[in-house]
């Protein structure tokens, strides 16, 4: 009874990624390297952990999502890109693809993890999108604790605004911190989720708002279809719609996920003048990681035995 | 080349000539909220109000498309009419939050480009539909929100005013009812993102685009942010289609409606009334959402439907159409 389909797909897949646009591969030393794979590493096999156990796909992104937002080298949570005025402003989104449920929060600044702030807006509340001090008061009233907004802020971040704010005045317009993180999911029952989060761009006009919370732009899942998380230049992919386009393309012009992803990243996006990258899991278990930048921290690892870890 | 084929191209080019010597259609199409009143409630009086709200949209819109005007102008001039408009639920006359308050959503998408611009949870903006055009063409962004939106809003001269500029008695009178309703009552008791407003337009040089903005629910959680400002979820333009949703936002978001609508218009070459009544009619309604959406192609071809009682909605074009309506029966 269990031929072909199951040798071919993979039951369950879990694929993350730790940003776009990852430093150009000459500035980038074997000691952070190491520690960006180390990064990875757990949060991969965190969440690969739990679809092992027959958790939910959703379980394992939220779970993946928080350990990257837990690790000071990416950007999102502890250690997220600052603002022009020196704050942490966070971003984040999830959906589960099997009812197309789905929860965000943006402009957060005293949320520690907000995946699981954008998880209790889609389980607790009857909204999608929450945004600024209303979010941290719903925060409050779900008993999450608030930190102050220092706690995400590492050395490392302030210099990279320091060195935006002296340098070239080009900070409005090119992200230069990618590092946004994400994950995506296909449980052992098919279902699927995807989750995003990300302290957005450096130097970055406080209230910006960027793709990852917005559902179809930088996050999105739809069981039978696909789910996608990007990581990017987000005014691109919000115009471009990115993450629903490529689910779009996948249900309703029967192209493959490959193709799909490919056609966003090398046609359209460059055609707006936008780049960046995405993952993505396809009904059937399919990994797709694709990006149109030197690299992507990137990691994936499903039910067939393949597990692999990348920068470029 | 066979003779068939010569004919077929010398028939192409007589239909390119015969366009070419027509002008362009013009159109406008706008609403004013799904989610009605009750039309056991609507007095003439009442009706004539909203009709004359959405008739002075309409036509200022439709003024600006037929002196040469661009589609961006036509939907940002019928947008801040029906914002300042105290009937609608947008800018002034919007409804108040849990805290009592007004804050808004607006989003603009000019669909040659494409580019695009919105604001959320905005609480001192006389217009939120201006501050997103702003943010489209004066910022490298997309969305602000909340006080770094306003902030922006001052960098460009805008003038703040006042929360009590947008609190009317009616929506402060709807609030209490809502606060003292239970909570699940007053879900009822509240016409889900009744009186969001909205237009989509195309002009002379064939672009489209379309622009929404609302305070969204009565009583919502604050710094709530619905579907209006989600480029794809209630505002979408791009070159062959444009949108402007209203309704339950939460599923509106979900499903991606605005975009997904002018995905089945492209890739499933559906006309824009097909797509309409799928995405409203069978895969909103299979979720429980509830609203409407308005819709133009390139052709001018123009949309308007909802699974709501009704939705307040005008549409005008350059083919002599004029319609206001509110009801099902095109009342």
């Amino acid at each position: 009874m269990p031929a072909k389909n199951s040798a071919s797909a993979p039951r369950y897949a879990l694929a993350i990624h730790g940003g776009a646009g990852a430093a150009p591969r000459a500035q980038l030393s074997p000691e952070r390297e190491r520690r960006y794979r180390i990064g990875l590493e757990a949060a991969l096999d965190a969440g690969f952990t739990l679809l092992e156990r027959g958790g939910s796909a959703l379980d394992a992104v939220a779970a993946a999502v928080h350990l990257l937002e837990d690790d000071p080298c990416f950007n999102a949570g502890h250690g997220a890109a600052l603002t022009r005025d020196g704050a942490a402003e966070l971003d984040a989104a999830i959906m589960d693809g099997r009812q197309t449920r789905a929860g965000a929060v943006a402009s957060v600044r005293h949320v520690r993890n907000p995946i699981e702030l954008a998880r209790r807006v889609m389980e607790k509340s009857r909204h999608v999108l929450l945004v600024g001090a209303g979010a941290e008061e719903f925060a409050l009233e779900e008993g999450l604790p608030l930190v102050p907004n220092h706690y995400f802020r590492t050395a490392e971040r302030l210099e990279q605004l320091e060195a935006e704010q002296r340098g070239r005045h080009v900070s409005d317009l090119m992200p230069a911190a990618a590092g946004t993180v994400g994950a995506v999911a296909r449980d052992g029952d098919g279902n699927l989720a995807a989750a995003t989060s990300t302290g957005g761009m450096t130097n970055k006009r406080p209230g910006r708002v960027g793709d990852s919370p917005i559902i179809g732009a930088g996050t999105y899942a739809k069981n039978g279809v696909c789910a996608v998380s990007a990581t990017g230049h987000g005014e691109y992919f919000i115009r471009a719609v990115a993450a629903h386009h490529v689910c779009a393309a996948v249900e309703y012009r029967a192209l493959t996920l490959e193709q799909a992803v490919r056609e966003l990243l090398h046609e359209i996006l460059p055609a707006l003048g936008g780049g960046g990258g995405l993952i993505a899991v396809g009904a059937r278990g399919r990994i797709v990681m694709d990006f149109s930048t030197e690299g992507m921290f990137r990691g994936a690892r499903d039910s067939s035995g393949k597990r692999e870890i990348a920068i470029y | 080349m066979s003779r068939p084929k010569l004919l077929a191209l010398l028939g192409v080019g007589l239909a390119a000539a015969a366009l070419a010597e027509e002008p362009r259609p013009l159109a406008i199409v706008i609403h004013g909220g799904a989610g009605v009143i009750d039309p056991a409630k609507m007095t003439p009086e009442r009706a004539a109000s909203y009709r004359a709200g959405l008739a002075a949209a309409l036509d200022a819109g439709y003024a600006i498309l037929e002196h040469g005007g661009a589609s961006l102008d036509a939907v940002t001039a019928a947008v801040r009419i029906m914002e300042d408009d105290p009937q609608f639920n947008a800018g002034r006359g919007a409804v108040l939050n849990h805290e009592g308050d007004a804050e808004l959503d607006a989003a603009i998408m000019d669909g040659h480009g494409p580019r695009a611009g919105a604001v959320a949870a905005v609480r001192h903006v006389k217009n939120p539909v201006e501050l997103a055009r702003l943010v489209m063409e004066k910022s490298p962004h997309v969305l602000l929100v909340a006080e770094g939106a306003e902030e922006f809003a001052l960098e460009q001269g805008v003038a703040l005013v006042p929360r009590g500029y947008f609190r009317t008695e009616g929506r402060e009178r709807e609030l209490g009812e809502a606060r003292r309703a239970e909570s699940e009552r007053l879900h009822a008791a509240s016409p889900p993102g009744s009186g969001t407003v909205g237009a989509v337009a195309l002009d002379g040089a064939g672009h489209l685009a379309a622009a929404t903005s609302t305070g969204g629910l009565t009583d919502k959680h604050r710094g709530r942010v619905g579907d209006s400002p989600i480029i794809g979820a209630g505002t979408y333009a791009d070159e062959s289609c444009a949108v402007s949703g209203t309704g339950q936002g939460e599923f509106f978001i979900r499903q991606v409606v605005a975009y997904d609508l002018c995905a089945l218009v492209e890739y499933r070459h559906l006309t824009v009334g097909a797509a309409v009544r799928e995405v409203i009619h069978e895969k909103l309604r299979r979720t429980g959402g509830e609203g409407g959406v308005i819709a133009l192609d390139r052709n001018g071809n123009i949309a308007m439907d909802f699974n709501s009682v009704g939705m307040f909605r005008a549409a005008r074009d350059s083919r002599g159409r004029r319609d206001i309506a509110m009801y099902r029966d095109a009342r």
